[in-house]
């Protein structure tokens, strides 16, 4: 199995961000992740969701790009405004940080120019690996 | 809460760009309507601090819900707040109405929360799942795939997906008031977060971080400890303070949602 690439972009919207759990939660299943692991990508999905609408503002879009590979599902949020003109916003970012650090494997924000991308890696946890669709 | 120009977000910028009120003012206001029961001074309160409304609301404006009508719901609080603040109590108006306003709005969704009818097959299904995630876990001495939890009660992974959904619809707000038998009635998050840990970190101020966590009940915040700080596994929690995983997950959610609101309110 290559590496499959889905795009979904969605106004920027508390409304949408079920679509967003589902549709990461589905590719996680698909991974044949455990529901630790399903429910974990849900919950990153969330918050980097809430993270991302801060920064777009009401009127604008988020795009999540996913990389499903064999055993992992890549996930990134942006490109959204880099713009950090209050502490409120720095504080926004450190506490995302620190939920999406601790339900996945990788995470990180990588700073463009003009914007940013969050970036989170969750690898299927090898014991459930015959149940991969 | 400390209500400075330098550190109104972005949101409420735009939205207002005066988020500092007068406090002389708000005093002498204070003083005729207590005396002499002036209502002209209660409704020039309300409008003074109406942006203060208009701020609390769009915190919540991405759950589905339209900004005016939560502006509403946020006047009552204000409201309330005009009509029960102490005078002589030696705090800022701002700081007394800003929880106000917010339990207001949080009763309005927590309320529309109970409204949401969930059909009764996506209730059995939320239920089957429930049930299945803890015997398949018990079972297969690890979490289960969704698969795997599928084929376990004959639906597909879809359903299960969807079952996942449901039971947040419906079960969120039964879960307040509700305790383990494990002894974390007593359990406090603050006990075990060192000067030096992650959190304090983020949150930088040990003040910031109780209020926050005055919301959230001894169960609530053990969750978030085991999850955040020790790192257990779902699964390992549910084991640990012997609820079901799906509470596990609901409450998780439920923390972190409180703590989004709260920690970002107050760094206002």
């Amino acid at each position: 199995m290559g590496t499959d690439h889905i795009v979904l972009t969605v106004p920027a919207r508390g409304e949408y961000a079920k679509t967003v759990r589902v549709t990461v939660a589905e590719l996680a299943s698909r991974l044949g992740m455990s529901y630790d692991g399903v429910d974990d990508m849900r919950l990153a999905a969330e918050e980097a969701f809430v993270f991302a609408c801060e920064r777009a503002g009401e009127d604008g879009e988020v795009t999540f790009e996913l990389e499903v590979a064999e055993d992992t599902l890549v996930l990134s949020v942006g490109p959204l405004p880099d713009a950090c003109p209050s502490p409120g916003d720095e504080f926004s970012e450190s506490y995302a940080s620190f939920i999406l650090h601790a339900v996945c494997d990788e995470f990180g924000i990588e700073h463009g120019e003009h914007s940013c991308t969050l970036r989170l890696v969750k690898r299927a946890d090898a014991v459930a690996g015959d149940a991969r669709a | 809460m400390r209500l400075r120009e330098t550190r109104v977000p972005r949101a409420a910028k735009k939205q207002e760009r005066r988020l500092v009120w007068d406090k002389q003012r708000t005093r002498e206001l204070f003083a005729h309507y207590r005396e002499h029961g002036d209502e002209e001074s209660r409704d020039e309160l309300i409008t003074m601090y109406l942006n203060l409304v208009k701020y609390l609301a769009s915190r919540f404006r991405n759950r589905g819900e339209p900004v005016d009508d939560l502006v509403q719901v946020g006047t009552i609080g204000l409201i309330k707040a005009i009509d029960r603040f102490d005078t002589s109590r030696e705090v800022e108006f701002t700081t007394y109405a800003t929880p106000t306003i917010v339990g207001e709005l949080k009763r309005y969704f927590r309320d529309k929360g109970w409204a949401i009818k969930v059909p009764r097959r996506l209730q059995e299904l939320s239920f089957k799942v429930n049930q299945s995630i803890d015997q398949l876990t018990q079972r297969l001495q690890r979490s289960p795939s969704i698969q795997e939890i599928a084929d376990y009660i004959g639906v597909t992974t879809e359903d299960v997906l969807e079952a996942l959904e449901t039971s947040e619809a419906y079960n969120f707000v039964s879960l307040e008031g509700e305790r383990s038998s494990d002894g974390s009635e007593s359990f406090s998050i603050l006990e075990y977060v060192g000067e030096d840990d992650q959190l304090m970190a983020v949150v930088d101020d040990r003040t910031m971080l109780n209020s926050a966590l005055k919301y959230l009940a001894p169960q609530e915040q053990h969750v978030l400890y085991l999850r955040f700080f020790q790192g257990l596994t779902q699964t390992e929690i549910a084991a640990q303070l012997e609820i079901s995983q799906m509470q596990v997950s609901r409450l998780l959610r439920k923390t972190l949602k409180v703590l989004r609101e709260h920690l970002v309110t107050e760094e206002v």
